[in-house]
């Protein structure tokens, strides 16, 4: 009753992450920690924050906990308390959220957190990027896309080529060894393609050396000038820094948009309706979503408007602890009719894959590519009193059809997989399906 | 207007003997009315609020232990409508207001969307101006419910009944009079959440006391809102209140004839 506004602030409820490609890169550069001797000053705060982390995951764990969490305490506690460095704590602290056997439960090395959080990053661990993007397709680590204008186009990397050693380490023992630890995990694809691009780390301007196979399957050295990341800055709390990027195009008279991430709503969302609206008389629309790897989790209901008319359509449900938050999508007053298209892969993560098959179950889009990461849990960032990051899970998040994605992700109604060839010829096999399927609904084929 | 004044100055002192020193057990409880009448009485009086006629609140945010801050402006006026403009880090434009019975939101994340049903009804109680001296027309029924802790002070809990819509809880200090926490059930499309809100650090603008730090609870999170200020009766200019362009667009779409059966697919 007192005057003034609150109504407003009650939006928070709309900011849990739904983010997985976090998942990937920090649980890769989680070694690299200083092992110096600990304080006894900072034992104790490492016992505070493996107490804490653990409670918070005791209270808020939406459902029957997978594992006995008292035990994991009674087991684990002690190897906090007697470690003499940081990464042996850690370790344990790792363990501890490990033996969830669930994404989007991370702790973050106080080093990575605040060099992810920085947006100036000279030098080794910075922020650059190698301009080229990297899927492991049958076995072998092939480039799927070359960034315009960056210094790997320049250099002459082509999508197809297939990348043999980066820094003078062989990539396929990489590959061997991600591919058993994650085998049968639909996360299996995204912690590849994630651990090939982690070793091209560094400032914009250093060097990577690489070894390639080019298309007539001759080795090709270059050295990798890692370039500026693409796309605007973008911080959210405490999360790292994000870039974020949108790109949009007509395909013939097919609308075509790609975004990395549902970050920056002010921005991407706006571009996004831009996007829609400019194709009023457009055949159809594709949303390739290959890639992205999910954000701000409410970013899927908004967008989700553009294309569903009717009110109170969910796209799923998150069921908290004693409590659930319906997806519903906020329908716009000119939305796009014609027939959708949205493009996954297994790089595909939580917010992505809410958007996706959301808008699949409620029978409105298509779905085109590989099966998605299945990582979907929404989550909260938080500092420990360490000084090192936790992710947390909240909920589950169950689709419109029912069933949860998290380990199973959206199954794509046409498959179609990327092949070196193909990338080698210059052809988009998932975007051509997408448009064929398109000009069949028009022409009522 | 002389005589009008000195009945209420009797009522304040008459409210805050009721309220004074801690109720035994077995006393009874004091009526949810008393204790409405108490809040209107401590924190200024009648005619402290009625003679203002237009607030304009700034105030910051930040959600606890997620480093997500931002800023909000919220203008009122005698008219009931009210618009709220919030800015935040990392999302942008969150906008929500009440105008001519229609209650909208429009954010960044979500986009436009205009309220309906019991949310429509929640977003026009909370825009009548100067609400807590017309709660008897906000909440036909009141009651007492008990004694509770807010901190350390015992509160009163008062359940308030709006006509359209769900329960209000709030907890009214014993010793001050000052609402001290409310709780409520927030409802959108999403669904039912919970929510509570601590009010602390009452500070007076122009007669009327406000509390200038509330601490809402939702979901496991934590967002302290901290009042930067408080304009009493400045101009606020007659367009304000209009609901953005996209909310007008979807009202216009509502309000639309349907196209004909042979259009529709």
């Amino acid at each position: 009753m007192p005057a003034g506004g609150h109504r407003l602030y009650w939006s928070q409820i709309l900011f849990f992450m739904h983010l997985s490609r976090l998942i990937a890169a920090l649980a890769l550069t989680a070694a690299i920690a200083s092992p110096a001797d600990l304080t006894p000053q900072r034992q104790d705060l490492n016992v505070k924050s493996f107490e804490y982390a653990w409670k918070t995951i005791r209270d808020r764990y939406w459902g029957t906990m997978p594992v006995d969490w008292q035990q994991v305490h009674d087991e684990l506690l002690p190897k906090v308390e007697n470690a003499k460095t940081m990464p042996e704590a850690r370790a344990a602290m790792i363990e501890m959220i490990d033996r969830l056997k669930l994404t989007h439960f991370n702790i973050i090395p106080s080093e990575v957190y605040d060099t992810l959080g920085d947006a100036v990053h000279p030098g080794k661990g910075g922020i650059g990027e190698p301009g080229f993007d990297v899927r492991v397709l049958e076995n072998q680590a092939i480039v799927t896309e070359v960034e315009n204008g960056s210094p790997a186009a320049a250099a002459g990397i082509k999508p197809g080529w297939r990348l043999v050693k980066v820094s003078e380490t062989e990539v396929a023992p990489i590959i061997k060894k991600v591919g058993d630890a994650y085998k049968d995990k639909t996360t299996r694809e995204l912690y590849l393609s994630r651990s090939i691009l982690a070793r091209f780390r560094g400032g914009a301007g250093d060097k990577v050396a690489a070894e390639f196979l080019n298309g007539q399957n001759q080795a090709v050295n270059i050295d990798v000038v890692l370039k500026e990341p693409r796309g605007h800055e973008s911080t959210f709390g405490f999360l790292p820094t994000q870039y974020v990027w949108f790109e949009s195009r007509k395909i013939g008279n097919t609308g075509y948009v790609r975004f990395n991430m549902f970050m920056d709503p002010a921005r991407i969302s706006s571009l996004f309706g831009d996007a829609v609206e400019s194709c009023e008389k457009c055949d159809g629309f594709i949303i390739d979503l290959r890639g992205n790897p999910g954000g701000l989790g409410a970013m899927s209901m908004g967008m989700a408007g553009w294309f569903i008319d009717r009110p109170n359509q969910e796209l799923g449900v998150m069921k908290m602890k004693g409590n659930e938050l319906k997806f519903v999508v906020t329908p716009r007053a000119d939305t796009f009719k014609g027939p959708l298209a949205i493009l996954v892969d297994g790089d595909t993560g939580s917010t992505a894959e809410i958007f996706a098959e959301g808008l699949k179950d409620l029978g409105r889009a298509r779905v085109f590519g590989t099966r998605s990461a299945g990582a979907a849990l929404p989550s909260l960032f938080e500092r420990l009193p360490n000084g090192d990051g936790f992710q947390y899970a909240i909920a589950n998040y169950i689709s419109a059809d029912g069933k949860p994605l998290e380990g199973i992700g959206v199954i794509p109604d046409v498959e179609v997989k990327l092949t070196r060839q193909a990338l080698l010829d210059g052809d988009h096999p998932v975007v051509d399906a997408a448009v064929k399927w398109i000009a069949q609904q028009r022409s009522g084929k | 207007m002389k005589r009008n004044r000195w009945i209420y100055i009797s009522c304040a002192v008459m409210a805050a003997t009721i309220g004074a020193g801690t109720a035994a057990a077995d006393e009874p409880l004091p009526k949810a009315e008393t204790i409405m009448d108490r809040f209107v009485e401590v924190t200024g009086g009648k005619a402290a609020y009625e003679k203002r006629t237009s607030i304009i609140e700034t105030s910051a945010m930040e959600l606890v232990g997620k480093g997500v801050s931002g800023t909000a402006t919220h203008w009122g006026d005698t008219s009931n409508n009210s618009y709220e403009s919030g800015e935040i880090q990392g999302v942008g434009k969150v906008d929500d207001g009440v105008y001519n019975g229609v209650a909208w939101e429009n954010s960044a994340i979500m986009g436009p969307r205009v309220k309906s049903g019991e949310e429509r009804a929640d977003a026009i109680r909370d825009s009548m101006f100067n609400g807590t001296l017309y709660w008897r027309k906000l909440y036909p029924k009141v009651e007492t419910a008990g004694i509770e802790k807010v901190g350390d002070e015992d509160c009163y809990k008062v359940v308030a009944t709006p006509t359209d819509g769900k329960p209000v809880t709030m907890y009214f200090s014993e010793k001050s009079g000052l609402m001290l926490k409310e709780t409520r059930t927030l409802v959108s499309p999403m669904g039912e959440i919970p929510a509570e809100t601590l009010l602390e650090d009452y500070k007076p603008f122009d007669g009327v006391l406000e509390p200038t730090k509330r601490e809402q609870s939702l979901m496991g999170q934590q967002m302290v809102v901290t009042v930067t200020d408080i304009k009493v009766n400045a101009e606020i200019p007659k367009d304000r209140f209009q609901p953005p362009p996209e909310i007008q667009k979807l009202l216009q779409k509502a309000a639309a004839p349907a196209p004909p059966a042979a259009d529709k697919k």
